[in-house]
């Protein structure tokens, strides 16, 4: 882990960590997310904007990957294509092996309800409805059974056992992010993609909530995809993947907080 | 600010027309019943007018009272139009003899819709030109001339049988001539017939007698001074008008019939469409005010005043209700031209004439449209006006709760109670009966309002209660159906006080409609002991020899015919007179006695009488009493009054014995004739043996008991389902509130669906959620609806228990209205299910 930006006179147009490859990694032997030539673009004509020019990237079942880049790289947009919140304009995502990018709505409805997990950055949770109810949503609406035993493991998870009948504004904001957390777990989604979930939270309740996500992984091997642009959030995932310009910059492993800095700094000067 | 409120209407289209459309309607249906009753007036003056056009004087019998038959009188006699002829001034006179019957074409009998059919002798004078369109006019005996209207609808030509079915019975004729009246092709559906004096006068029972004579001045003779000349020839039975004086008079007492029934009754319904209007306007200011709360902070925060807050919510309300009656007096026209096909397809064809959109209508409608709109629009801009402009800055802060909100149980009571009151005034007060309608009409309205104000605090309850089923049914979509309906109480509560209005009204009706047929039928039970009854359509007479056909008919054990004219039984009140044949009534009849017994029967002779109970109440008579009936004529007979009893349906009035009947009237009018089979024969071949006698009067329908108790309540049915025809404006109306908040409830929820569909929720579930939320509140406002108008009922059925309505629940069809007002959950969610399940979830989630 050397850090070559000290050295470096002139800017170098692909300044990352060791850990760091450029371009992107696939061909991953167990990739439950892959993403193959991944294009979008908005608008038409003068007012085209091209925010994916093509983005090939394999996600590891089990892996807690955060997706990085200064502000407009494609990075929310690259995660909403993911998900199948967001149709490509060209290129093809399988999610677990399945093509999504193609899918009929009800198909997607039904995927986004069995595969994935969802943690928004703020309102995760449906007011009228208490923490317990919030966390059995995704289960209830899907028609399924509850495991009362899972979802007594997720609530100890995340540290709630005393709120379960409290409604969300009785909640603080990382308990709401907790509660956010352990309704996306339990449907056991085949990915878990959370959106900036700490940034509407201070930093000691933001930790619990990145705390949380990280022990998802390590105790539940739940795959999670993080997009922030937050370094120290980054900080927590196994990968980080930077956009810029909509196309990945730089597919790093574990870096530190001042590794990522690094890496951002450079990519925002380039820019 | 009329730019800003344009703006914002503009900017909210959707809302805009749901909220215009619940105040356009109402205010369609009070301009539409203007135009049209206008029209009407208008069209039968033209008539009038045209008709008396060649007639400077007309000589009539002086009526006691108003509101006879046609040819109930027993006219004039027919010398007196020489009497009439030597009378100074006068150029021609002209007599004819006219009365009321129907006709009968290929064996059918013409129905008119309710419209009389009516028989004038004629014979061409040129006072009333002829204005035949074919053939001629009649000439020999049994020829007869046909408006122009009938001999189209049924193919008549000059040599087409025909058959004339009078009081006096049936009689062929043939036609010999088409008419037009006053140019007219038709007369309000009435069917006119020309027939020879001879025979108007032998079908009528006018031997020798006339009904009119009309009189030509000649040149340079007033009519006036004429009219008084021939007044001081002619006796003081005689009634001298000048023609004009005649077709104002024939003008307004139809138009005082339109004035006093129809024109009321289409604006009582019209005045609660614009009621659940104004509570639909009311609901959508106090959303769009919660909704725009940030943007009242801000126009505060940069120093607007709460008075310039106050005026951008009203002209918006101003520009709305402008919008809404302008639209509304324009459907108005089509509601008028609506209900004229309606009338005439229901062969009723009221003559009208174009357009008659006078100056009262538009101000009217304009008033009221206006008014109210913004009447509704006040208090929700006054909770505007309180938004601090600090709440600018603030996220997700409430509107300030209303100051008087601490105060709602106190005054949903103060107006409960006032709304009490004015319902116990109008029914127990004194007044005149458009005051005490009126005062209990404003109780009513009272009531609703309360029962609004009120609805708040059981609302949230309620809907959990209706929700549990929903939830079990569809664990997501019932949930949250539930937990959303019950969000915001004061608003779903409004939303289903708008339903409960309309459907109060028809529950309340729909009860009084079950308590007069149940109390029709038991009343019916109680005292008829026959086995058939004959009886005309539309309360039409029979033929005065039905008794004596029916007699010979073997099987059949006793016949009695009720025969009735109208008196004047105290100064102003007029009561009917039913003459009976008191010895043979007694094996069709059983009277329910309250005082006297069958005993009085026996003494009725001449002079005696028993009365129905109600009667008697409003003449202020006892038994022992004496009452004094003035016939149409003038005659006066003191009848004693032997016994009273309880017949709120049939006999409702005084009963005389045959020979005390023929006393006071020169004609029998015949309504109805009963009758028993022997003990032992067979029913319905004696039925049909009646039929067969009754054969050549096709007026007259056999019925069994039976059969007549259907015919009856089918009758009250028919008129409920117009009722309800007029009722169903305001639920529509009440439909479009449901709409509008449901609309609003989507937007503001737009994240949250977006959420749900983002962790999976299907389309179909975000539609259901929408609807049972709907259908939740529809069902809360078909619950308040239901109590309310059956409270309603019963208040009233208290009230007149003694007239012959008793207190009933119709289980089936409240059970029917609840399963309207899930229906009209449905169909209201429809639009807002479509809009929240079309929700872009990347844009609901991203939107901050």
């Amino acid at each position: 882990m050397s850090d070559d930006a000290d050295v470096t006179i002139a800017p170098r147009p692909d300044p990352a960590p060791a850990a760091c490859g450029a371009g992107t990694t696939i061909g991953l032997s167990d990739a439950v997310v892959q993403a193959r030539g991944v294009e979008r673009e908005y608008g038409q004509g003068d007012a085209l904007v091209r925010a994916l020019v093509g983005v090939d990237l394999d996600l590891e079942r089990g892996a807690y990957t955060a997706i990085m880049g200064p502000s407009g790289s494609g990075k929310s947009t690259l995660m909403h294509i993911l998900a199948g919140l967001d149709r490509p304009t060209a290129g093809s995502v399988r999610i677990d092996g399945e093509e999504i990018t193609r899918l009929k709505e009800r198909a997607l409805t039904r995927l986004r309800r069995d595969k994935i997990g969802f943690i928004f950055q703020t309102f995760n949770l449906l007011p009228t409805l208490n923490a317990a109810e919030n966390i059995t949503l995704p289960l209830t609406i899907a028609g399924r059974r509850i495991d009362r035993e899972w979802v007594g493991q997720l609530i100890e998870t995340v540290e709630l056992g005393d709120r379960l009948k409290h409604k969300p504004a009785e909640l603080s904001g990382g308990q709401q992010q907790r509660v956010a957390v352990a309704r996306a777990l339990a449907s056991r989604p085949a990915v878990l993609f959370a959106d900036e979930p700490t940034g509407n939270l201070d930093s000691r309740t933001g930790e619990e909530v990145l705390g949380l996500l990280r022990r998802s992984c390590d105790e539940l091997g739940q795959t999670i995809v993080m997009v922030t642009h937050d370094a120290h959030a980054a900080g927590h995932a196994d990968r980080i993947v930077f956009l810029k310009d909509g196309a990945v910059a730089h597919d790093c492993g574990r870096l530190d907080r001042d590794e990522i800095y690094e890496v951002v700094k450079s990519l925002e000067d380039v820019g | 600010m009329i730019r800003v409120a344009w703006r914002s209407l503009r900017s909210h289209k959707l809302r805009t027309v749901l909220t215009t459309v619940a105040i356009l309607l109402g205010v369609a249906m009070i301009s539409g019943t203007y135009v049209l009753t206008d029209q009407i007036d208008r069209g039968f003056r033209e008539i009038f007018t045209d008709a008396y056009r060649g007639t400077d004087v007309t000589v009539t019998r002086k009526a006691r009272f108003a509101g006879q038959l046609v040819g109930a009188t027993e006219g004039l006699p027919q010398d007196m139009v020489e009497q009439v002829r030597a009378v100074d001034g006068v150029e021609q006179v002209y007599g004819y003899a006219t009365g009321m019957g129907a006709v009968v074409v290929r064996g059918e009998v013409v129905q008119t819709g309710g419209a009389p059919t009516l028989f004038f002798s004629y014979s061409p004078n040129d006072l009333t030109p002829p204005d035949y369109v074919r053939g001629r006019p009649p000439e020999e005996p049994g020829e007869v001339a046909v408006i122009q209207k009938l001999a189209t609808d049924e193919r008549l030509q000059p040599g087409s049988p025909i058959t004339v079915v009078t009081d006096d019975g049936a009689h062929e004729a043939t036609v010999c001539g088409v008419f037009r009246f006053a140019a007219q092709s038709s007369l309000g559906g009435s069917i006119l017939v020309h027939t020879t004096l001879s025979d108007a006068q032998r079908w009528f029972g006018m031997a020798g007698r006339i009904s009119e004579i009309d009189v030509r001045a000649e040149a340079g003779v007033s009519a006036a001074g004429l009219a008084a000349r021939i007044r001081a020839a002619l006796p003081a039975y005689t009634e001298v008008k000048t023609g004009a004086q005649a077709a104002a008079d024939q003008t307004r007492a139809l138009s005082d019939a339109i004035g006093t029934f129809l024109r009321p009754v289409l604006l009582s319904f019209g005045g609660i469409a614009v009621f659940v209007g104004a509570f639909i306007i009311f609901n959508a200011f106090s959303m769009t005010v919660a909704q725009r709360r940030r943007e009242f902070a801000l126009l505060r925060a940069l120093g607007a005043s709460r008075s310039q807050v106050l005026w951008s919510i009203t002209a918006e309300a101003l520009v709305m209700g402008v919008l809404a009656s302008t639209a509304g007096l324009f459907a108005g026209l089509g509601v008028a031209a609506a209900v004229n096909q309606v009338f005439r397809s229901g062969g009723f064809d009221i003559p009208h004439s174009g357009l008659v959109l006078q100056p009262r209508t538009i101000v009217i409608a304009l008033v009221v449209g206006v008014v109210v709109t913004m009447l509704s629009a006040v208090a929700p801009a006054l909770r505007a006006t309180r938004v601090p402009p600090v709440a600018a800055l603030q996220e997700g802060a409430e509107l300030p709760r209303s100051r008087l909100t601490r105060l709602t149980p106190a005054l949903a009571a103060v107006v409960a109670v006032l709304g009490a009151l004015l319902i116990a005034g109008g029914m127990y007060g004194g007044g005149s009966t458009l005051v005490r309608l009126a005062t209990t009409a404003a109780g009513a309205l009272s009531v609703f309002v309360a029962v609004a104000i009120a609805s708040r605090s059981f609302v949230g309850p309620l809907a959990a209660w209706l929700g549990w089923p929903l939830q079990k049914v569809s664990p997501v979509s019932g949930r949250l159906a539930r937990d959303n309906s019950r969000r915001n109480p004061g608003r779903t509560a409004l939303t289903a006080a708008a339903l409960m209005i309309g459907l109060a009204v028809v529950v309340f009706v729909a009860v009084l409609a079950q308590g007069l047929k149940s109390s029709f039928i038991d009343s019916f039970d109680r005292t008829v002991r026959a086995d058939y009854i004959i009886a005309g359509t539309n309360y039409m007479t029979i033929p005065s020899d039905t008794e004596r056909r029916i007699e010979s008919v073997p099987g059949v054990e006793a016949v009695v015919s009720l025969d009735a004219q109208q008196v004047e039984a105290k100064d102003g009140v007029t009561a009917v007179v039913w003459g009976i044949d008191p010895v043979a009534i007694g094996r069709v009849w059983s009277f329910d006695w309250i005082s006297g017994d069958d005993a009085a029967l026996a003494e009725l002779g001449r002079r005696g009488a028993v009365i129905e109970e109600q009667t008697a109440a409003s003449l202020g008579v006892k038994r022992g009493g004496i009452v004094r009936v003035t016939t149409v004529e003038g005659r006066r007979a003191d009848l004693k009054v032997l016994g009273t009893y309880r017949d709120p349906m049939i006999l409702n009035g005084i009963t005389v014995g045959m020979a005390g009947y023929d006393a006071l009237f020169p004609k029998s009018q015949t309504f109805m004739v009963v009758a028993k089979a022997r003990p032992g024969v067979d029913v319905g071949a004696t039925q049909r043996a009646i039929e067969t006698a009754m054969a050549s009067v096709p007026t007259a329908k056999v019925r069994s008991t039976d059969e007549y108790k259907e015919s009856t309540v089918d009758l009250v049915n028919q008129l409920l389902t117009l009722v309800y025809g007029l009722l169903a404006l305001s639920v529509v109306i009440s439909l479009f509130g449901i709409v509008n908040t449901l609309v609003l409830a989507v937007y503001e929820r737009t994240r949250e669906i977006g959420l749900l569909r983002a962790i999976g929720m299907s389309r179909a579930q975000v539609r259901a959620t929408v609807r049972y939320e709907s259908v939740i509140t529809s069902i809360i406002g078909a619950l308040m609806g239901i109590v309310v108008g059956v409270v309603f009922a019963w208040v009233v059925t208290t009230r007149f228990a003694g007239q012959g309505i008793v207190f009933s629940i119709p289980g089936a069809q409240l059970a029917a209205f609840l399963l309207l007002a899930v229906v009209v959950g449905v169909v209201a969610a429809i639009l807002p299910a479509r809009r929240a399940a079309r929700i872009d979830i990347l844009a609901a989630i991203q939107y901050e």
